[in-house]
């Protein structure tokens, strides 16, 4: 593998990103004139031109060259922290280049106290895609150092290629109120981040990430939401059908198992940003109000209030013994009365299935398996990046959390 | 002084039929719940199929194996199916239920365009399979396909809710529809659901026996039940035309005959008839493409801008642009359509037959394997803006594109550049190397000022490495949602065969052409390009 481009300065980093188009587009005409060699010889006589198709291929492939339009488009810009997590995520983006041709800008900052500097790798990307074209896409690696690593947005800013969204992706605990925060916040057109993947419980970085998003012409993509779409799609079956369907008006519980870090969660210190999602998400689609906010219980659990209509919703985030990560959702319940009949839609999801089922005053009326794999890193960016306008249901679903924490 | 109030006027007369229709349309806005899963919003579908019914008559035929029975997988295996669903396979021949499964299993595994299957997927599908042998001229089985169709509401919950799909040869279509309605197969009562019928192309040979068709169609269902597929229309890209043209503020104001010279539309294979030599003698390049394929690309090149995408909305402007052309006279047959037949040559580095030369097709054959034409639409927006269509087998490649080519620069102010800029070139590649390019001029860099024409090209996939659905899927999903957007309606087809009849009259009626008359491997007759460069153009290198 040729060793990577190394930069020491912001017009070091812009010059070997020129040279690297260029070897490109040096390639590309190559294979323009094996495409010309193949017109001509087959004018002449096709199976000559077969000949000069595959000897131009050799010639293309010694050269090591597989030639990608550069069409960007957007700019990710990666706060990894550490090298450890920029790593991680330069491999999630390689896996997305081929769907989501980029310039990624991945910053690490290390040795705070040490002398003032920077250091980058750049790799073009190419994704060879099915029509023999391929995605192309751009990844600058910055190392800051001293008091460099205090001002990544002076590196940030002149590396993004102009006209194109700026994604904001902080894969750890975001610094919102921080001075790095309000430097970068007002230069992204979108916010990606991971509320499954923050500290402690993750309550208060729902809080504020709910205000970033309330506050800000923003559009905030939590990788803990989007994880719910196979829940969701599962949850909706359950009153698919048209006489189930009135029950969404009468939901009287909703109960969210999620796998606890220690047995019965002591210390609440396990991260629930993803089970009050599923309340959020609920709420905000049944036209729920807070009527009190989620408290946390001796037992662990933690509860709330809702109200719908004019009846009670009661609310319950239980810890449960689960071989999932920490922090997973394990079932999602909802119990729903009607005209004196009692509906209960259960959902459980492993790696690959989801489960449904839907009993009503005892019997069983719906009971389905859903193939509905977990997302990986690689659909969450692809996801979060293809999303062209902030989605409404997932807007609604984080200010409700807001709501259901702050009251 | 108040103004003198004209009496409103009064309602317009309406049928039984559509008072019922006004009157569920009322029910669903007073009970939005009913109609409407809340949970549903932002999700891939925010409706589902209502649990249904899915009868396919000819299961054991190649299309149902090759393309309609993959595409139900596809959509069981990504859970856009109901739980309560049943496939019902209709054909002559004997099977079990099980036999029949394990025969389309295979299918499947061939097909289908995500391998492997998905084994608990199948598992499931398969076992709502349920297969019914039927000769359709046999009252009894009819009878008996409508017995197990309400048990299976029972048993499967699929109630009363069906829709028809005829993967059949086209002369047995009448005779199904008929024992269709003979069996009350149509009849949506109130409470028991939807009925819908899919119709494969071709509908007709020509203008009388698509009209016949579409009239026995009407004994039994309504044109809001009928469903003609033209898979073309489900394509991504065809679909991605709607919103390139009106999702783009900037391309409208220069959609019109002021600005555009001519369009280009070209559906190219390079394959042959393959095993279908005796369906292709019977209809030829005019019906089997031009009819269907490439008017109906004409139409969404050029209709207005529709209201909305309603499927009615739709089709009206579609409509419009059919019946704006102007249906050649045999004189403008002769001057302004070309056939043409492909003799032996090579192709793709592979010697290749003539036509004459292929299975079940007559030595002396004087079918069009090719058809190119140069038609005009007498509207507002394009009087004057020549339409050149061409399709063709065993050419040099397979090619679909639309080329919108614009008006050349009023005056030429770089007269000193070695080469006049070429005009501007929209190109939308339908298929392979699905995409859009725009070609302009550019200065060469340097002391002097040489303009060149470059070319700006935005490929799907370079931008969206995404897993498209195939477009049977697409327009089944559609069907069994009730959307009727991308199908085409009665009188679009009659519209068009309004056009390409008159030209299969002309050649009917003219001296055998002098067939074959390009090889395989070239771009189609010589009479062709004299067509277009009669008009100081040429047709585009693809």
């Amino acid at each position: 593998m040729p060793a990577r481009p190394v930069a020491h300065t912001v017009a070091e980093i812009e010059g070997q990103l020129g040279k690297l188009w260029a070897h490109a587009a040096l390639a590309r005409a190559e294979a323009a004139k094996a495409e010309s060699a193949l017109v001509a010889a087959q004018a002449e006589a096709a199976a000559r031109a077969a000949a000069a198709l595959a000897a131009a291929r050799e010639t293309s492939d010694a050269g090591g060259s597989h030639v990608a339009a550069r069409t960007s488009v957007l700019n990710l810009v990666v706060l990894a922290g550490d090298e450890s997590t920029a790593e991680r995520c330069a491999a999630v983006i390689a896996d997305t280049a081929g769907r989501h041709a980029s310039r990624s800008l991945i910053l690490s900052a290390t040795d705070p106290d040490g002398p003032a500097g920077l250091e980058a790798r750049i790799e073009a990307l190419a994704s060879p895609a099915a029509g023999g074209a391929g995605a192309g896409a751009e990844t600058i690696h910055v190392t800051a150092r001293g008091e460099t690593g205090r001002h990544l947005a002076s590196i940030i800013v002149p590396l993004l290629v102009h006209d194109l969204p700026v994604a904001l992706w902080w894969p750890a605990d975001p610094p919102f109120g921080s001075r790095r925060a309000e430097r970068l916040l007002p230069i992204a057109d979108r916010l990606i981040v991971d509320g499954a993947a923050w500290s402690g419980h993750g309550l208060d970085f729902v809080v504020q990430l709910a205000a970033v998003a309330e506050e800000r012409d923003l559009v905030v993509v939590d990788w803990a939401l989007l994880r719910q779409g196979r829940w969701r799609e599962a949850l909706a079956s359950v009153y698919d059908l048209p006489d189930l369907r009135p029950h969404l008006g009468a939901v009287r519980r909703i109960d969210v198992e999620y796998a606890a870090a220690q047995p019965g969660d002591p210390a609440g210190a396990t991260n629930v940003v993803r089970p009050l999602y599923h309340i959020a998400w609920l709420a905000s689609r049944l036209g729920m109000t807070v009527a009190q906010p989620v408290r946390r219980e001796s037992d662990g659990r933690r509860v709330a209030t809702l109200r719908q209509k004019d009846h009670a919703v009661d609310v319950v985030l239980r810890p449960a013994s689960s071989e999932l990560d920490a922090g997973s959702t394990v079932r999602v319940e909802i119990v729903s009365r009607l005209r004196g009949a009692e509906l209960i839609g259960s959902v459980a999801a492993g790696d690959r299935t989801v489960e449904v089922s839907v009993r009503e005053d005892g019997r069983e009326r719906v009971r389905r398996s859903y193939a509905s794999p977990r997302l990986t890193e690689v659909d969450l960016l692809a996801l979060a990046v293809e999303e062209g306008a902030a989605d409404p249901v997932a807007s609604r679903a984080l200010a409700m959390a807001h709501r259901l924490l702050a009251g | 002084m108040s103004p003198a109030r004209t009496p409103a006027p009064p309602p317009p007369a309406r049928t039984a039929r559509q008072m019922r229709e006004a009157a569920a349309a009322a029910r669903r806005r007073s009970r939005p719940e009913m109609d409407v899963n809340p949970l549903r919003q932002g999700l891939r579908l925010e409706r589902v199929p209502d649990p249904c019914a899915f009868v396919l008559f000819g299961a054991t035929g190649d299309l149902a194996h090759r393309k309609v029975i993959p595409a139900i997988y596809q959509l069981w295996r990504t859970n856009l199916l109901p739980a309560e669903f049943s496939l019902v396979a209709v054909a002559r021949r004997p099977y079990t239920s099980e036999a029949f499964a394990a025969e389309v299993r295979a299918s499947v595994e061939k097909y289908s365009r995500v391998q492997p299957i998905d084994e608990a997927a199948w598992e499931e599908l398969a076992r709502r399979i349920h297969y019914q042998q039927l000769d359709f001229s046999d009252d009894a089985g009819f009878d008996r396909l409508g017995a197990k169709l309400d048990e299976l509401d029972t048993q499967c919950g699929t109630a009363g809710n069906r829709l028809f799909y005829l993967a059949t040869q086209p002369s047995q279509v009448t005779e199904i529809v008929r024992q269709m309605g003979r069996v009350g197969m149509d009849k949506e009562v109130r409470g028991a659901g939807w009925r819908r019928l899919i119709v494969e192309k071709p509908f007709g040979r020509d203008l009388d026996s698509a009209r016949l068709l579409n009239h026995e169609v009407h004994k039994v269902f309504r044109e809001s039940q009928v469903y003609r597929i033209d898979h073309y229309l489900g394509k991504e890209t065809v679909r991605n035309l709607m919103v390139f043209r009106f999702g783009n503020g900037i391309f409208e104001p220069v959609w019109n005959r002021s600005y555009v010279d001519h369009v280009q539309i070209t559906v190219a294979e390079s394959i042959g008839v393959e095993a279908r030599g005796a369906f292709y003698e019977e209809t030829g390049a005019s019906r089997d493409i031009l009819q269907n394929h490439l008017l109906q690309l004409m139409t969404l090149v050029a209709m207005e801008p529709p209201s909305s995408f309603q499927a009615d909305a739709l089709r009206d402007q579609k409509l419009q642009v059919l019946r704006a052309i102007a249906a050649p006279d045999p004189e403008n047959v002769r001057r302004n359509v070309v056939r043409g037949q492909y003799g032996p040559g090579w192709v793709g580095g592979e010697p290749a037959p003539g036509y004459r030369q292929e299975p079940e097709v007559d030595p002396e054959s004087e079918t069009e394997t090719y058809v190119a034409g140069r038609f005009t639409i007498d509207d507002w927006r394009w009087s004057g803006v020549p339409f050149y269509l061409r399709a063709g087998k065993r050419l040099p490649k397979r090619a679909t594109e639309i080329a919108i080519q614009f008006k050349d620069v009023p005056l030429r102010l770089f007269r000193e550049s070695s080469a006049d800029p070429a005009p501007n070139v929209l190109a939308m590649r339908i298929q392979p190397d699905e995409g859009i390019m725009l070609r302009f001029a550019a200065k060469v860099p340097g002391l002097g000022l040489d303009v060149r024409a470059v070319n700006m090209d935005f490929a799907y996939d370079t931008s969206f490495v995404v897993d498209s659905p195939d477009a049977y899927e697409t327009l089944i999903l559609d069907a069994l949602l009730g959307d009727a957007s991308l199908f085409t309606r009665a009188d679009e087809v009659e519209a068009a065969w309004a056009v390409v009849t008159p030209i299969i009259n002309a050649w009917a009626e003219t001296s055998p052409p002098h067939f074959p008359s390009y090889s395989a491997g070239s771009w189609g007759p010589e009479a062709a390009d004299e067509l277009i460069e009669r008009d100081g153009r040429r047709w585009r290198r693809i």
